[in-house]
């Protein structure tokens, strides 16, 4: 297109030239520029007005997009047509085949549900290669019989290999359309996967016979002997066969060179495009079937590859691909509008037309109604009618037989200008005509449409343990059928394959049921965030009766307004409640905007690098949110199984019993949850949940605690575990505040929501001073912006509410300790001095914890990190407390 | 064949009306008489002489199910010591193909089996409810395949899966609410996406190439 462009946009290309002489001040350079120019023009021409088709849900929704486009592309060639008086930028073969043709086909491949082409791929092949087969002979046959009959205009000069090479180009379903038109009708997967399968294979097939006949052409009947046919024969199956090992060989190499491209994940998304491309062009050079080698590389790498590249690697792969797909498909598009209008190609036979309409509908229908009938035998889902009628419908010609009927060679087939006018109306009938009616047609039929939800995990881990089952019980009954190879692959897969190609962390983590598992929570939290990241608005807040988090923030605006307002209070009792009530607020404070305002605290560097971007502050953040929410997730979610399982032993579950009888009161709280796991920092944490929690779950972290220390992969946590003791005592406290608050003001609003609780000992790993200068200087920064409703509000409700509970939980908290330490006593009996110690003069644990930080910088400042940071050393390191947590942690890892 | 004269009426049902051809049961008596070295019954120790199924991470409970007499028998309840013929082809009747003729009260009946036989699999304690510890022992086995992925993570992925299962079956849970295991009902429900009757099938019951290999 490019090349030829010269004379179209003459006024400015022409106007140039003679005026320069002398020193130019600007030159015009229009010539030099062109080519790109133009491209680059036509590409936006075709994109923007895909913006303007897209305006209109209705049109779309009734109108394929091909169909628009194809319809611009006559348009444009009209104008083109009108302004140069002559046609312009028709769809070049070479170009078609060398840029334009490659990213389609690498983006069917690469994101074709492998799984289920496989599942199906004997019919793929049936209807891809018989079907073809029997299309092009049917077709060229019949419309030689229809040219001998007489029926034709006598100009049309054509023998029977002409017809059969003509009929070959035809019967080529076209990927581009058939995706272009099924991707929006929604039928079922396994008729996609059938009709996209086949039109993606069946151009490899066409390919490879239009060369043949070609070929055939060009020697002339009378010089093709016998041997030939054997020849064409063999290289059809050379031409596939081979396409597909060099498919296969890219895909390989492709896994392997990903595997080593940790360092440099810049390049990665290059990798990939590259390799597929030369995989394409070697395929081509040697003349085997470039679409299949294309298709297979794409097929068969994307399992290693996706395991191999970062995750921003795979977005844009991913991105990118489809970018060039779709720019590719409008392009071709709107060419094959634009081509249409050059009447000097053209030569119309009404009957050739009317023929070849005729059969290719015709033929396609038999071809498929017999196949079906074949295949239904061995199918075990048999193919029902109105499958084979929208699959006998769905065959629409495309690009592809387009850019082979011009590639013909006019001096060699005589007819090629009726065969062009042909191709063009099959196409343009089948893209627009079955295009707009396929629709309608599907739902008349009521095919079965594809529910397109989204996989659930439970789905997942099923069809995960059903071809275990279907495997097992080919093995039992002693069929090796197709479970059994696909298990057999597998297994090999896994033990060689994955290995060889997969980068060591990937092939660990790789598990299908992992990564549903990941993604699915990914996405959920992220969706969480999305509507439910406002937790701190203003209306949330003034809900008196608000759960959790919003009474949380609101007592940490409080609190901040209190700590604010009174520099020192000499009353010892005061200091005891405020602070420990400060500090509990501060966690829930830190908690809140550690969930719902993690953007303020991470400030990256501005920095710049060509080959390297800045850590993956998106995926930190994904990891955090997606922490978050499964802590949430595990809130709502309650199964009395939980603490049954969670203590194993026998000794465990009685010891339980006791101590459910020792520490019944916090059972009525409403809004306690039942499960004990939230803590999504270092385990140390987690076992500060132990005091405060209701009575069973208190049981369930000592036993799992002891758990831990017989099964935890690492022991060094000796000392943190004297650490912890003291600081669980502070939590008593905390929670001694909580349940006197409780007491006292019965006010919905006030009740310290337990999932905050539950959290709220992150930021105290150890240094309290620490947190709360963090915490606050955090608030003040953010208040002003985000909060400033909730903040008046909270001025308001502070002497009301917040006061009196918080005096009252001294008495409180001294009623309700002793059950708990002697709780505590009980199951660790050494440290229980400490306890009562720090439990008398909680200021002054404090302030050990304060000057035992101050002693080590170091492990204040990775403590004070510590909730930042996502978890991913420090789970490593830890052992877990409770079975649940590590879900976090683990995410944290990954 | 004992079996082809149909003596139990559940049995016959579960057939037809798709009959079976008695080559078809010829097929698997010789493949029955291979696993049972010539006996009446069964046995589990038998199963081990299967060298492929060796390498199943779920090879236990697949095992289990076909000595399951809920399986095999519908009134009753428990773990059954050998199997006959029969009952070996009841297990089999299981994993039958969907045919063409089938109108849609059937094609559920159809489902509900396959998926009763399902969820039994999992409910290993027979209670009717697939708990949070039974689900998290399967998914156990299945992930014991990856020796890299520790237990842990296991359980959290059982975790989130029975917590999905809750949202799904139950919705929105009160504070109180608990969700105590998956249900037959919970469990119908969860796999309404995938067309099981469409996918639990093995071409055993009209196959050409039984193995004699063993």
């Amino acid at each position: 297109v490019p090349a030829r462009s010269g004379g179209a946009m003459q006024p400015p290309a022409a106007s140039p030239g003679p005026a320069a002489s002398g020193a130019e001040l600007l030159r015009w350079q229009w010539r030099e520029v062109q080519a790109p120019c133009l491209v680059a023009a036509w590409i936006l021409v075709a994109s923007l007005a895909k913006i303007v088709f897209h305006l209109s849900r209705k049109v779309t929704s009734v109108v394929p997009e091909s169909c628009l486009l194809i319809l611009l592309g006559l348009g444009l060639g009209g104008i083109v047509l009108a302004v140069a008086k002559k046609a312009e930028y028709q769809l070049e073969p070479n170009m078609f085949f060398l840029f334009l043709l490659p990213p389609i086909v690498l983006d069917s491949g690469y994101f074709m549900p492998s799984r289920l082409f496989f599942d199906n791929i004997g019919a793929i092949l049936t209807y891809a290669v018989v079907g073809t087969l029997w299309n092009s002979f049917a077709t060229g046959a019949a419309l030689w019989g229809l040219h001998q009959a007489g029926l034709m205009d006598p100009g049309v000069e054509a023998g029977l290999m002409d017809f059969l090479l003509f009929g070959s180009l035809i019967s080529a379903v076209d990927p581009v359309a058939v995706l272009a038109v099924f991707e929006e009708v929604h039928v079922n997967e396994t008729l996609f996967i059938i009709v996209f399968g086949e039109s993606l294979l069946n151009d490899a097939v066409t390919v490879v016979l239009y060369k043949v006949f070609n070929s055939f052409v060009e020697l002339g009947p009378a010089h093709i002997h016998a041997m030939d046919y054997v020849k064409g024969v063999a290289s059809f199956f050379l031409v596939s066969l081979g396409g597909t090992a060099v498919g296969l060989l890219f895909a390989f190499l492709l896994a392997l060179i990903t595997r080593f491209t940790k360092r440099v994940r810049i390049i990665e998304p290059l990798f990939v495009f590259l390799l597929a491309y030369v995989a394409y062009l070697a395929a081509e050079m040697v003349s085997l079937s470039s679409i299949l080698a294309v298709t297979f590389c794409g097929i068969c790498c994307k399992k290693y590859v996706e395991a191999n590249i970062s995750q921003k690697s795979r977005t844009t792969v991913k991105y990118t691909m489809k970018t060039l797909a779709s720019s590719s498909e409008t392009i071709i598009f709107m060419f094959l509008g634009i081509s249409a209008v050059d009447t000097s190609k053209w030569a119309w036979d009404t009957a050739l037309v009317l023929g070849t309409l005729f059969f290719i509908l015709l033929f396609r229908a038999v071809g498929v109604v017999l196949q079906t009938y074949v295949l239904n035998r061995f199918r075990l889902i048999p193919l029902d009618r109105i499958d084979q009628v929208v699959m006998s419908y769905g065959g629409l010609r495309g690009a592809v037989a387009f850019a082979l009927v011009i590639l013909l060679d006019r001096a060699k087939v005589k007819a090629k200008d009726y065969f062009v006018a042909t191709t063009i109306v099959v196409v343009f009938f089948t893209v627009i005509v079955q295009g707009l009616t396929i629709k309608p047609l599907v739902t008349w039929l009521k095919v079965k449409r594809s529910d397109h939800h989204k996989p659930t995990l439970n789905e997942e881990l099923h069809e995960h343990a059903f071809d275990h089952i279907l495997a097992a019980v080919e093995d039992i009954v002693g069929h090796h059928g197709y479970h059994y190879w696909r298990d057999k692959w597998e297994q090999f897969d896994k033990k060689y394959l994955s290995q060889l190609l997969m980068r060591k962390s990937a092939y660990r983590l790789r598990d299908e049921i992992w990564d549903v598992y990941y993604k699915l929570n990914i996405r959920d939290a992220i969706s969480f965030v999305d509507q439910g990241g406002h937790v701190l608005s203003a209306a949330k807040l003034a809900l008196p009766s608000m759960p959790s988090r919003t009474s949380m923030s609101e007592s940490s605006v409080t609190n901040l307004l209190r700590e604010s307002g009174s520099g020192a209070c000499l009353d010892l009792q005061v200091i005891d409640t405020v602070r420990s009530r400060r500090d509990k607020e501060d966690a829930a404070m830190h908690h809140v905007l550690r969930g719902s305002l993690y953007k303020p605290r991470r400030r990256y560097k501005a920095s710049y690098s060509r080959h390297f971007i800045s850590p993956d502050k998106q995926e930190r953040q994904d990891k955090e949110i997606f922490r978050q929410n499964m802590k949430r997730r595990l809130e709502t979610f309650k199964s009395t199984k939980h603490n049954i399982c969670s203590s194993k032993s026998k000794a465990r579950l009685k010891e339980k019993g006791r101590k459910k009888a020792s520490a019944p009161q916090p059972f009525p709280f409403p809004s306690q949850k039942n499960i004990s796991l939230t803590s999504d920092a270092s385990n140390g944490k987690t076992h500060r949940n132990v005091p405060w929690q209701e009575a069973a779950p208190v049981l369930v972290m000592v036993s799992s605690e002891e758990e831990e220390s017989d099964s935890s992969e690492t022991e060094r946590e000796d000392d943190e575990g004297i650490v912890f003791v003291a600081q669980a005592t502070d939590e008593i406290l905390q929670r001694k505040t909580a349940s006197g608050s409780l007491d006292v003001c019965p006010s919905p609003c006030i009740i310290p929501p337990s999932p905050t609780l539950a959290e709220k000992e992150l930021p105290w790993k150890g240094n309290q001073a620490d947190l709360a200068v963090y915490v606050s200087s955090e608030t003040t920064k953010i208040v002003p912006v985000d909060m400033k409703k909730a903040w008046n509000q909270s001025i308001s409700s502070l002497e009301s509410i917040a006061s009196p509970p918080g005096i009252e939980s001294g008495s409180q908290h001294r009623r309700f300790a002793c059950p708990v330490l002697e709780e505590q006593s009980q199951s660790v009996s050494q440290v229980m001095p400490e306890q009562t110690s720090c439990f008398q003069f909680p200021s002054h644990v404090s302030k050990s914890g304060r000057s035992q930080s101050d002693s080590s910088p170091d492990s204040a400042e990775q403590q004070e990190l510590q909730p930042l940071m996502a978890v991913e050393d420090q789970g490593r390191m830890l052992p877990s407390t409770e079975p649940k947590w590590l879900m976090f942690n683990r995410a944290g890892h990954l | 064949l004992p079996c082809a004269q149909g003596a139990h009426p559940h049995h016959l049902s579960l057939f037809s009306p798709l009959a079976v051809t008695s080559e078809q049961i010829e097929h698997l008596h010789r493949r029955f008489k291979q696993l049972s070295r010539d006996q009446l019954t069964i046995r589990k120790e038998n199963f081990d002489s299967i060298p492929d199924l060796e390498f199943n991470p779920i090879r236990g409970k697949i095992v289990h199910a076909f000595f399951d007499k809920r399986n095999l028998r519908q009134e009753s309840d428990g773990l059954a010591d050998e199997i006959n013929f029969e009952d070996f082809l009841t297990i089999m009747s299981y994993f039958r193909p969907i045919e063409m003729n089938m109108d849609e009260e059937q094609l559920d009946h159809f489902r509900k089996k396959k998926l009763k036989f399902l969820f039994h699999m999992y409910d290993s304690d027979h209670d009717g409810k697939i708990t949070l510890q039974e689900y998290r022992n399967v998914v156990e086995e299945l992930l014991s395949g990856n020796p890299h992925l520790e237990k842990e993570s296991a359980r959290s992925i059982a975790d989130g899966a029975m917590m999905e299962a809750a949202s799904i079956c139950v919705g929105q849970m009160g504070p109180d609410q608990v969700y105590e295991g998956i249900t037959f009902e919970d469990f119908l429900k969860m796999w309404q996406g995938i067309d099981i009757e469409t996918k639990m099938h093995v071409r055993f019951l009209n196959m050409e190439t039984i193995a004699h290999c063993y």
